[in-house]
Formats: structure tokens, C-alpha cells, sequence
């Protein structure tokens, strides 16, 4: 565990900025140390290049490594896969044309699946250390390590896009979706302070052909809306992982980003999900209070506690994590 | 009585630069001894015209940076903040000079702050901790900041002497004096 957080470290620290080292490409490396009363110690690394390429391209590369002491507990799996390999994340080249007052941008290869509340900074390191219940693997809904690889579309104006995504399903997570075809459709409006999305996704299952049947269709909404330093977000996931089987539910977050506050805000997140599946049915609820301070530009602390019906891996209903992260750019 | 008494001022105004050359003063930034980008460099000029046609000054998200990373601007200037990126950003300074907070905007939008107060303004994205730039408001039309290769050029000057300063990230404002003329060139230098 430690050899491998080394190597990446190394990569980040010494590799990277020298092949790198074409003007505007930025290299950026991130390093986390977690505990959480789920019993899961976890470590982490990234690094990400990213930067203009020739002809107003631009390069989006991630690779990342982590690890946990135990299996089974979602804690710091908010964004990051936890099984101890190096593997690479987003890995695209994008171009964005605006003319006039629209927008056309095209994205080709590998990124994260487009439904939804789904980029990389609006769940890792943003507060909370636990991916919501909707996009946590097992829970047969979405999932924040479903990955596209294929080529995304997104037109319109700033007020209001749709954006399209066809390829197939290239995920990073312990539970990946079979291969095949793979569709996600976003329409997006913005106005004032609050934009909206309807998303939809169909795509193959992550359960083998020999267990489950048909494809898993979902859709979605999605709401964000912030004034003042205050950011409200949430979604709403309804759809069928597979045939006759139900995944539906939700989440709400509440960020607080007020001067007075200096570098602490607060967040909180009430979630719902219910998966109906016969015998294999589950349905949790959870509650989680936590900040995240930015000590300086580099170093940052999360800290969440939090609360639901059914049990934590260890038999518990409530947990707390907490989190640090270096991150440094060059 | 009153237009006389503003045309009167106008054209004492405008004669106080009578028989002055004004030019381009060029210079160099460093720290001992080494280029420096970024650096801001301005002259003490109260009373001096604004410039006639001044650049609409940009502060750009793209790349998940801002771009530039030290933009300097005159009293009252308003400083457009465009998302050139397919993700959200949300730009706020809070501590400064001009305090403001954006909110989140998607690619394609551009907002904009006036900047009133003189002074710095650091600015931050609250989805993106690693971005960041500063503002510097200043209360003359004398002013450049440094580029990759360390040289600036305040355009249009008068010659005289002034008081200058400089000023650049982590570092602090440096002031002294200088009597601009056809072969003057500026060296600011960090000790």
C-alpha cells in the first residue's frame, strides 16, 4: 500500500511536470489520509494533467490509486475507486466553439458518465467523504466510478443545452457494467441563481447476463441553486437497474460559504433510497453533518458525521469520518 | 457661469501636459536578479485623464484556472468574468478590496463586478480550491504587469516624476521615485 502511494506520489511530484512541460499544461497532484469509525482506514493519490493542446483542444488527463483497510464500508468513495490499483480515471480531449451566444463542445474519450450532478468537483474533496446512497455501487442505482468511453456532445446556450453522450461503458468502480452500448441524454436550463437538469441513461447492467435480465434505464433531476454563499443541490434518481427490479430515491445538500465563516463550510445532506428487489429489498435512509476547512491553499480537513437507519458495516448507525487532502499544482 | 468655469478647468487641465512628451515606459521585473511574471507596476498620477479608449479588462475561466492570473485595472473599471468551461464555476472574493460572490454559472456565461475601491482583490473559485488570481485596483492609468519573460510597458506616459510602487504575489509593494523621460527604462528588482 505504502510502495504504491509512493510510486504515484513520485509520478505526481516528478514525472508529470517534466513531460508536462508544454506551456498552459498544468499538473496537479492530490494526496489523502482518511479514518472513519466504520472501522476503514483509506489512502489515496491523484494526479491530473490538463491544459490547451493545438488548435483550441484541450487535454484532461486522471490517474488515480487508493486503498482501504476494510471492504464493505462506503466511507471516502465519494469519487475514487479503493482497491489498490493505479488506473487511470478521465482521459479525454475536448474543444468548446461559441458562437455568437451559443455553445458547442465536443468531448472524445474517456469521462465520467454525464447524468446528473456528475463531475469530479462536486464530490470529491467538496465536504462530504461519502458518495450519495443513489450513486454508491451495490446500491444498484447509479454509481460515481460509472465512466463513458466514447465521444460527448453538448449545444445550446449558457440558458439552456442539451447535452448527448454515446459510447460504451468504461467504468473504474468493483461493480462494472457489462459492455455494450451505452446512451446518456442531459438537458440543462439555467436561470438567476438556479439551474436544472433532466438526465436519462440507458445502458447495460452491472450484474451478469446469466442473473439479470434487459438494461437499465434511469432518469433523473436534478437542481441546484445558490445565493449568498449558500449552495442548495440535489437529485432525484427513478428507474430499473434490470428487469423488475425498482431503484428510486434522492439526496439534498445544504454547502455554507460565508465570509464570516473564513475558511470552514459547513454541509450537511439528508438522502433516500429505496431498492426493491424481492428478498434483496433495502431501503436506508441517512443524515450527514459534517465542514471542510481549507487550512491553507494546499492543505484541507472533511469531517462528517452521520447517521442512518440500517446499519454501518459494523453494526452501528452512526459513523464519523474525517479526512485530510494535499493537493499541489505546478 | 458653470461651463465657463468647466471649460476654463478643462483647458488649464489639458495644458498642465502641454510641452510634455508622452511615451511608452518600458521595464523589467525581478527578484534579485530573477524575471518575475505578474508583477504590477504603477505610477502616481492624480489628475491624469483616463485613457480614452481603455481595454475592457477580462478575467477568464478556462482550464480550470483564471486566466490571467494577476490583472490590474483602473478605478471603476468592470472586470467581466466569462466560464469558458464545461464545468461549474464560482467565482467570490470575500476579504478584499471588492468583496462579491458570483454563484454558480455554467459555460458560457459571463458575469461582471465594478471594481470601485482601490486596492487587491484575491479571487477564488469555491467549487475549485486550486484556482486562483488577484485583482489590483488602482487609482491611476499607469500601470502594466509583467509578462512570462518578466518585461512590462505602461503606455502613454508623461514625462515627469513620479512616484512609483510595485507590487507582485507573496511579495511586498516596493515604492520609490523616477523621472521618466525618452530613455528611461524601469527595473523593479525584489531584494
Amino acid at each position: 500500500m505504502i510502495r504504491r502511494l509512493v510510486a504515484t506520489v513520485w509520478i505526481a511530484a516528478v514525472a508529470l511536470p517534466v513531460a508536462a512541460r508544454a506551456q498552459s499544461i498544468t499538473t496537479e497532484a492530490a494526496v489523502s489520509a482518511g479514518r472513519s469509525t466504520d472501522g476503514t482506514d483509506a489512502a489515496a493519490a491523484q494526479i491530473r494533467v490538463f491544459g490547451p493542446l493545438m488548435d483550441s483542444w484541450r487535454l484532461y488527463f486522471e490517474a488515480a490509486w487508493g486503498n482501504v483497510s476494510t471492504q464493505g464500508s462506503d466511507a471516502f468513495g465519494s469519487a475514487y475507486p479503493y482497491d489498490g490499483r493505479v488506473r487511470p480515471m478521465e482521459a479525454f480531449t475536448e474543444r468548446l466553439f461559441q458562437p455568437g451566444k451559443s455553445i458547442l463542445g465536443l468531448r472524445i474519450g474517456r469521462y465520467r458518465t454525464p447524468f446528473g450532478i456528475s463531475g469530479r468537483s462536486d464530490y470529491a474533496y467538496g465536504g462530504f467523504t461519502r458518495a450519495p446512497l443513489i450513486r454508491y455501487d451495490p446500491t444498484y442505482g447509479l454509481s460515481n466510478l460509472y465512466f463513458e468511453g466514447g465521444v460527448d456532445v453538448i449545444a445550446g446556450r449558457p440558458a439552456l443545452s442539451v447535452e448527448g453522450s454515446v459510447g460504451t461503458a468504461a467504468d473504474a468502480g468493483p461493480d462494472c457494467r457489462r459492455p455494450g452500448a451505452d446512451l446518456v441524454i442531459r438537458t440543462q436550463g439555467y436561470y438567476h441563481s438556479l439551474i436544472v437538469g433532466v438526465s436519462y441513461l440507458n445502458t447495460p447492467p452491472t450484474l451478469p447476463g446469466t442473473i439479470v435480465q434487459g438494461r437499465t434505464a434511469l432518469g433523473g433531476i436534478d437542481a441546484r441553486w445558490m445565493l449568498d454563499g449558500i449552495e442548495l443541490r440535489g437529485e432525484w434518481v427513478d428507474g430499473e437497474p434490470f428487469d423488475g427490479v425498482v431503484t428510486r430515491g434522492g439526496y439534498l445538500d445544504l454547502m455554507v460559504h460565508r465570509p464570516h465563516f473564513g475558511p470552514v463550510t459547513p454541509v450537511a445532506r439528508v438522502e433516500y433510497l429505496d431498492y426493491s428487489a424481492g428478498p434483496f429489498s433495502a431501503y436506508p435512509r441517512r443524515v450527514t453533518a459534517g465542514v471542510a476547512v481549507r487550512v491553507n491553499t494546499a492543505l484541507a480537513v472533511q469531517l462528517d458525521g452521520l447517521h442512518q437507519g440500517q446499519p454501518l458495516i459494523n453494526g452501528r448507525r452512526t459513523g464519523l469520518d474525517i479526512g485530510l487532502t494535499y493537493t499541489v499544482r505546478h | 457661469m458653470t461651463r465657463a468655469a468647466t471649460v476654463i478647468l478643462a483647458v488649464a487641465v489639458w495644458g498642465s501636459g502641454l510641452g510634455r512628451e508622452s511615451l511608452d515606459l518600458s521595464g523589467t521585473a525581478e527578484v534579485r536578479g530573477k524575471s518575475v511574471a505578474d508583477a504590477v507596476v504603477w505610477l502616481d498620477a492624480p489628475g491624469a485623464p483616463r485613457p480614452a479608449h481603455p481595454v475592457e479588462p477580462v478575467l477568464d475561466q478556462t482550464n480550470l484556472q483564471f486566466s490571467p492570473h494577476v490583472l490590474a485595472v483602473q478605478v471603476g473599471a468592470t472586470v467581466k468574468f466569462p466560464n469558458d468551461d464545461r464545468v461549474f464555476h464560482n467565482v467570490f472574493s470575500t476579504h478584499d478590496a471588492t468583496t462579491f460572490d458570483l454563484g454558480l454559472y455554467p459555460v458560457g456565461m459571463v458575469k461582471e463586478i465594478p471594481f470601485n475601491k482601490p486596492g487587491l482583490s484575491r479571487i477564488f473559485c469555491s467549487i475549485h480550491p486550486q484556482m486562483a488570481a488577484y485583482v489590483m485596483v488602482l487609482d491611476t492609468p499607469y500601470f502594466a504587469v509583467s509578462d512570462s519573460a518578466d518585461h512590462f510597458v505602461i503606455r502613454g506616459v508623461l514625462t515627469a516624476t513620479y512616484r512609483y510602487h510595485a507590487w507582485r504575489p507573496g511579495g511586498p509593494i516596493l515604492n520609490s521615485q523616477l523621472d521618466v523621460g525618452p530613455a528611461t527604462v524601469l527595473t523593479v528588482d525584489w531584494p
